[in-house]
């Protein structure tokens, strides 16, 4: 039995898809590929996933991380990638099987590109007013309903604004995160604008030292 | 609109996996080199048409054809409709996005009455005219088939062509006849003229109905050389049938997701309230063979993990030890477990029970139907309370504790004994489960007592009965209600407005068409979902169109009234449910058509269990 680390873009349609939803995809596709894929070994046996960093509905991701596990030690990785590239639908791509070398509690950050329609001279200096501040304290919902104060501006770690994107690399991971959409509802309401529309793509995926997640 | 915006859209409203498409299996096709686009519409959400079996074969049949593209269409939820109309954005087609008005064939499928209101919200969202006479250009077509086009009546201003039966062979017939006509530029009228010819097809806006002075129907009356009956289409050879070897699978969860497998047609028990037990005769089965290779097909196809038999009396398969020892040959090691649904009381074998335990254990599901022998009797529900105990028995010594019974208030002849009854049953089953030494240690045992209202239905013998009073359905759950003294029983039921109106529907005419449209415009949609259930309109629109829901719900009608659905012929002839009636008023049960011929009508086809070897 060996740990397999699956890479894979979720485009276009697929962002509709919730996490939850996502898992069960994922298990499909797995089994239609017919790869010696490992099933839990409980009372309701399961095929075993485990999801680096689940993505928000309505988010797309170019770099998304999968581990999973196969039984087989010797079955070679770049059968694994073709099985499941043959099964998946057109908005989800499979891009490289790999040996993992890191455990998903390495991951420290992840890079967001935020599309909007356009950026122009009033937004840009706005976004130079507000990722200048030291601090931003916005309220965020935990789980249990609990609501708990959080300064967002140390989870920024870089910005950058370019023509109608703003790319972002924020805290994330298991102990704590950054939801890009937290951070665009505190610049809002700071500024008192009208919410504009977005788009979220992650594009990658970082350990704590800010490498490439492997 | 473009993507991006479609997408914005998509974003604003909940589940937007709903209306995103691109699924797995999904059939993406270059619409230049089709001929016949065909939206095929399911007149409720997402999760519940995806779960409809009769769609995915259509789907799959109609897109092995080069020459036809037919793509899936849903009633957008009330928050995406609204998003809809302020940004008029037409009803569009999953697959492909374009807006269904231009397509050659806008089809529905008629699974309950309840959706009717959703085919005219979706007909008007997709800016065609609601009313077939309204509608002057050739395209788009609008066709209908499923359970209730056996009595279409109150949707025949709407549906140019409605499909009887079964429809693998026939709406392809059509299909053909409808390239034919449009290849030599015929009008709509010589299309719809010329389709009504062919068997299984009915087109309503070819017969005149005219009324007595108290309502009742006089006549139904054929336009020009229009045959006089349409009958209904059946597939005879029940292992040549198209079955597909690929699902669209989901990407959000719906109601049933999993592999649907077909083992039979049909069902030889004849229960007297059950429209689909007549309806679907005779009764064809598939060999285990063909089954096996379906569903380990379908499993590939689709990645799932879990079968589910579809039949509407699993356990009256012939072969089903067979079948069952077949398939865990191989979904055992697969990781793919099977489930049994429809299962009846009186065949459930320690043997079967075994097999089920081997792959998931699950809840048990009984529906007794009646409280009491003399109302089993009366219904044709042959099983008995001794047969009940025994199975919830078995069940107990296999480590199940909880029991759900389905019931059925307001059956006709029903007294406050039967429904008494329900609950003496349900206390007799927790008894038994205390008198037992070998019952499951340290758990305690739940029935839950799931009871429906009846509601009679064309094509059985029970289309003559007066549904009871919505009041006296009220009364009825109380006194049930007062009738359960231990919490060990649930007790849950179904609202009696709903069955009400199912009722008047059900067996309505023509002239129901106003008050459906009138409905409609008053809002009503999503008419089976309690959050959207608007009894109020729907009375208003009675009243508007002068209509008196009880004259369809509550009034007897004699054996010689003239039925709405009089031209229709679904194999069951009418003398042999006026026979079935009078058994039923007599108290007397109708053996099985395994155990013995009634003469129903259905051997009319010349395949079945009609001539099975007794």
């Amino acid at each position: 039995m060996k740990n397999v680390r699956i890479y894979f873009k979720k485009m276009g349609r697929m962002k509709f898809v919730s996490h939850l939803d996502m898992t069960r995809v994922m298990s499909r596709l797995i089994k239609k590929s017919g790869i010696p894929i490992w099933y839990t070994e409980g009372f309701n046996r399961h095929i075993y996933m485990n999801f680096a960093l689940p993505l928000s509905l309505g988010y797309e991701g170019t770099n998304e991380v999968m581990d999973i596990r196969i039984i087989d030690d010797e079955y070679p990785l770049d059968k694994v990638l073709a099985s499941l590239q043959a099964v998946c639908p057109p908005d989800i791509e499979i891009i490289k099987a790999t040996n993992p070398v890191k455990p998903t509690k390495e991951i420290g950050f992840a890079d967001y590109v935020l599309a909007f329609d356009e950026i122009n001279c009033d937004l840009k200096s706005l976004f130079a007013d507000f990722f200048s501040k030291e601090s931003v304290t916005v309220e965020k919902k935990g789980k249990k309903g609990k609501v708990k104060k959080v300064d967002i501006m140390p989870k920024i770690k870089a910005c950058c604004v370019g023509d109608n994107t703003l790319t972002l690399q924020l805290v994330a991971g298991s102990e704590d995160n950054l939801n890009p959409a937290l951070v665009m509802d505190a610049f809002f309401e700071i500024f008192g604008l009208e919410p504009v529309f977005y788009t979220v793509t992650r594009t990658s995926i970082l350990d704590k030292q800010g490498n490439p997640f492997i | 609109m473009d993507n991006k915006n479609f997408e914005r859209l998509l974003l604003s409203v909940q589940k937007p996996g709903r209306y995103s498409g691109g699924e797995i299996n999904s059939v993406i096709k270059d619409k230049s080199k089709v001929d016949v686009r065909f939206a095929f519409c399911f007149p409720d959400t997402y999760e519940i048409g995806m779960s409809h079996l009769g769609m995915k074969i259509l789907y799959s049949l109609f897109n092995e054809r080069e020459d036809i593209w037919c793509e899936r269409v849903f009633a957008p939820w009330i928050d995406f409709e609204e998003v809809m109309r302020a940004n008029n954005l037409p009803l569009f087609a999953l697959e492909s996005r374009d807006p269904i008005k231009d397509f050659d064939f806008i089809g529905f499928t008629l699974q309950y009455e309840m959706a009717y209101t959703n085919v005219l919200n979706m007909l008007d969202l997709a800016g065609v005219p609601l009313r077939s006479k309204d509608r002057a250009d050739f395209t788009p077509i609008i066709v209908a088939g499923g359970p209730c086009a056996c009595n279409p009546e109150p949707l025949a201003d709407f549906v140019d062509i409605f499909f009887l039966g079964e429809g693998e062979e026939v709406d392809l017939e059509v299909i053909d006849l409808y390239k034919e006509y449009k290849k030599e530029g015929k009008t709509k009228a010589e299309f719809l003229a010329a389709a009504s010819k062919i068997e299984g097809v009915y087109v309503p806006a070819l017969y005149d109905i005219s009324y007595n002075a108290d309502g009742t129907v006089n006549s139904v009356t054929p336009k020009g050389d229009t045959p006089a009956t349409v009958k209904k289409r059946i597939i005879k050879d029940m292992d040549k049938v198209y079955y597909p070897d690929k699902f669209v699978v989901p990407f959000i969860d719906i109601v049933h997701d999993r592999v649907v497998q077909e083992i039979f047609r049909g069902c030889v028990r004849g229960c007297r309230f059950c429209q689909a037990g007549f309806i679907y005769r005779p009764v064809r089965e598939k060999s285990v063979d063909t089954i096996n290779n379906q569903a380990k097909a379908l499993c590939e196809s689709t990645g799932y993990d879990e079968i589910s038999m579809s039949s509407l009396s699993t356990s009256d398969y012939t072969e089903i030890e067979p079948l069952l020892n077949k398939m865990l040959e191989w979904t055992t090691e697969k990781y793919v477990s099977l489930a049994l649904p429809s299962l009846r009381i009186d065949n459930f074998s320690d043997e079967l029970l075994e097999k089920i335990k081997h792959v998931r254990k699950s809840g048990l599901t009984f529906a007794p139907e009646a409280g009491t022998q003399r109302l089993r009797d009366v219904i044709n529900k042959n099983v008995t309370e001794e047969e009940i105990i025994n199975t919830c028995k078995t069940a107990f010594k296999g480590g199940y504790t909880a029991v759900k019974l389905y019931f059925m208030m307001g059956l006709p002849t029903e007294t406050d004994e039967d429904l008494k009854g329900i609950a003496d049953l349900g206390q007799k089953i927790v008894n038994t489960y205390y008198s037992m030494p070998e019952k499951p240690k340290g758990k305690a045992v739940s029935v839950s007592i799931s009871v429906s209202t009846f509601v009679p239905k064309p094509f059985t013998p029970f289309q003559f009965e007066p549904q009871i009073t919505r009041d006296e359905i009220r009364r009825r759950h109380e006194f049930l209600k007062s009738c359960i003294t231990t919490k060990k029983i649930s007790l849950s039921y179904h609202d009696s407005s709903t069955s009400f109106l199912e009722g008047v529907l059900a067996r309505g005419d023509r002239r129901l068409g106003d008050v459906v449209e009138k409905a409609y415009k008053k809002g009503c949609r999503f008419d089976s979902w309690s959050e959207c259930f608007n009894l109020d309109n729907w009375m208003d629109a009675f009243d508007e169109c002068g209509i008196d829901p009880a004259f369809y719900a509550n009034r007897t009608r004699s054996y010689e009234e003239i039925t709405p659905w009089e031209h229709l012929d679904y194999a069951v002839s009418k003398s042999f449910l006026i026979n079935e009636s009078k058994a039923a008023h007599g108290e007397r049960t109708t053996p099985n058509c395994r155990e013995k011929c009634s003469n129903c009508g259905a051997n009319c086809y010349g395949e079945g269990v009609c001539f099975e070897k007794r």
